[in-house]
């Protein structure tokens, strides 16, 4: 069998720039406030008809050029988002649609914030088995347009930004190098830890008016966030460390951990928890805030351009979310 | 290495009778998640083991419990799972597929030994049964099929081909709410105006289900190295019955071995193929060895086909 390699990545974030001044003007929040609990001074928020397909196209081509594919020799596309341009059908549909392509399978994960990496270990098993050659894995995330930006909903709004990041992935004969493995895990007994309810096919009727405004309005994201925290400064660690015993590697043989971006506080009790030096974590939550399935792909590109990821070495990709579901993934750059 | 099926559930809500036609429908309020667990449980009986026996949850619905986390989260926490990782995907009326797929790579790269492969709708929440939807509700149902799968000698599942084509994506779809508009993405206004009901444009629907499935199959056949002769049953799913009907005769299936899950139920999508086979199999008419093509095509367009043994 062989192993998967990333052949290209690309990015795309929305111009628009929000800052944590700008939000003190929505909400009553300070600048501070927002800095301290989280490490954000900054976030994207798209405008006008922009959805996931529509930054994730873009993300796919950058990432495309990169790789030297063309759009029309993928085989697989893969798109992880919890904000999804329409209800149904999967965005990965309306991508395809954007790049101007067909043929080839689209569809969605939906796994939160591991999401990104959920959909990495399936890009990598198909690739692994030989069905496929050319996978295309985007993250990409339109929050904007479903956080309340008034008070009552600061606690999740100021944490969430817009944004996309995409990988090409392709075949790597030699099996000590490219993703080595991943890792993935769900517990659902705390799915309302941080969850957004409607619609929701559960409940009959799935919306009604109230569901969408009102005091009563269920359309926003929730969050426990001390518990959350509590889970993520554990499962990281956790799962991090899972990756490296089953490749036989420790702590000390890490060049980069790359955390999805949910909190720079999550990320240093992280990197503490490990004793991992602070040169070998990538954070840049501070000017995007957290773009959820998006935040690892960015990352990984901004990673990549500031000239932190060398050729043999050793990268940690790592996510904890809703769910709750936690993911990691190991690679020989 | 190579993936077989270990054990098959189905759960069906009880008929009700709306808009002139009885179909399946949760009349209390439950998600796809509770729908799953009593299949997911015959599914495992069938193959005498427990949840911990399970690796991995794959979770195929349209109509997820709540907008996030995913329904797989929702499934495992009801079966008393511990932390094993739940996908949810969306492929839509082929998402069974797409999620046998996705199995088969798991297995077959030796990453998992068992795995859940479950598609389960709730389309009932979400239709409008009053006379202006009720061309479009009278044509869904509501259920649950699961299908166990690991690691075997023989080769369960010999073939598992898929596609999309984003192109068509307005042309069976439900719109909102819609993340892409700007400030907000579902408004009162919207509510009102429908927009969150599916919409159907049933001639191109009708239209690619005939040209995608006799071509789908075919693949799936050739992939398998077998011809239409070889299989026992083909259970096709597409929202119009009508038209799955066509697709088998162009590509000479008889109808003795034809199985249409929407003629009996309505619409499963995601459901469909899984509760079919598992009633196949309760029923006694198919049996081990038989072999079996499940095939499907529906919004996205997304559009696959399987080969399984028993």
């Amino acid at each position: 069998m062989r192993n998967t390699r990333i052949l290209g990545v690309g990015h795309h974030l929305p111009s628009h720039v929000v800052t944590n001044a700008d939000l003190t003007a929505m909400m009553d929040t300070t600048e501070d406030w927002i800095l301290q609990r989280t490490g954000i001074r900054e976030r994207r928020f798209s405008d006008g008809w922009t959805g996931a397909a529509d930054m994730g196209a873009e993300a796919a081509k950058e990432a495309l050029q990169h790789a030297g594919v063309s759009a029309r020799d993928l085989d697989c596309i893969i798109l992880a988002t919890l904000s999804p341009d329409v209800d149904t059908p999967a965005t990965a549909c309306l991508l395809q649609h954007r790049m101007g392509i067909g043929g080839m399978p689209a569809f969605d994960v939906r796994n939160q914030c591991s999401g990104f990496l959920y959909g990495l270990a399936i890009a990598d098993k198909f690739i692994r088995t030989g069905t496929y050659n050319r996978v295309l894995l985007v993250g990409a995330e339109t929050h904007s347009t479903g956080l309340d930006l008034t008070t009552r909903g600061r606690e999740v709004a100021v944490i969430f930004g817009d944004g996309a990041g995409a990988l090409v992935l392709g075949p790597e004969a030699d099996t000590r190098r490219g993703i080595l493995s991943t890792h993935l895990h769900a517990q659902g007994k705390f799915a309302e830890k941080l969850w957004l309810e409607s619609p929701a096919a559960r409940s009959r009727p799935r919306l009604t008016e109230d569901m969408i405004s009102g005091d009563e309005a269920r359309i926003f994201p929730k969050m426990q966030g001390r518990y959350v925290f509590r889970h993520a400064v554990t499962r990281f660690p956790e799962v991090i460390r899972e990756a490296l015993d089953a490749n036989g590697l420790a702590v000390a043989d890490l060049s980069l951990l790359i955390p999805h971006q949910a909190n720079l506080r999550i990320s240093q009790m992280v990197a503490l928890g490990l004793e991992l030096p602070e040169e070998k974590v990538f954070n840049n939550i501070d000017r995007y805030g957290n773009t959820t399935a998006g935040s690892i792909p960015i990352a990984l590109y901004e990673a990549l351009q500031a000239g932190r990821i060398h050729d043999g070495d050793l990268v940690c990709l790592a996510a904890f979310g809703s769910g709750f579901t936690w993911a990691s993934a190991l690679i020989r750059w | 290495m190579a993936s077989a099926i270990l054990g098959l559930g189905h759960h069906l809500p009880a008929e009700v009778e709306c808009t002139g036609v009885r179909r399946p429908i949760a009349v209390e309020p439950v998600g796809p998640s509770a729908l799953a667990v009593p299949a997911a449980t015959q599914a495992l009986q069938r193959a005498a083991l427990t949840p911990d026996a399970v690796d991995f949850i794959i979770f195929a619905t349209t109509t997820p419990d709540v907008t996030f986390p995913g329904s797989g989260c929702w499934f495992q926490r009801q079966l008393g799972f511990g932390t094993t990782p739940a996908l949810d995907i969306r492929a839509q009326c082929a998402g069974f597929v797409f999620g046998l797929s996705i199995a088969d790579q798991f297995l077959r790269a030796g990453v998992y030994e068992r795995v859940l492969v479950i598609g389960a709708e709730v389309h009932s929440s979400g239709l409008d049964y009053s006379e202006r939807g009720a061309p479009i509700a009278r044509l869904f149902g509501d259920g649950a099929g699961v299908v166990l799968v690991g690691n075997d000698a023989r080769a369960g599942i010999r073939s598992a081909v898929i596609h999309a084509d984003g192109r068509h994506h307005d042309r069976f779809w439900c719109e909102y709410p819609s993340s892409r508009q700007h400030p907000v993405r579902m408004t009162v206004e919207n509510f009102r105006q429908g927009k969150h009901f599916p919409a159907i444009d049933f001639e191109s629907v009708q239209r690619f289900g005939e040209a995608s499935l006799p071509a789908v199959i075919q693949e799936s056949l050739r992939a398998a190295d077998i011809t239409v002769k070889d299989v026992d049953r083909f259970i096709i799913c597409h929202l119009l019955p009508e038209v799955t009907e066509s697709a088998a005769k162009k590509i000479g299936i008889p109808s003795s071995r034809l199985n249409i899950p929407a003629a009996r139920h309505g619409h499963l999508a995601a459901a469909a193929l899984p509760v079919a086979l598992s009633e196949e199999v309760s029923s006694g008419r198919l049996g081990a060895g038989a072999t079996v093509c499940l095939a499907a095509s529906g919004s996205g367009f997304a559009w696959g086909a399987a080969v399984v043994t028993l």
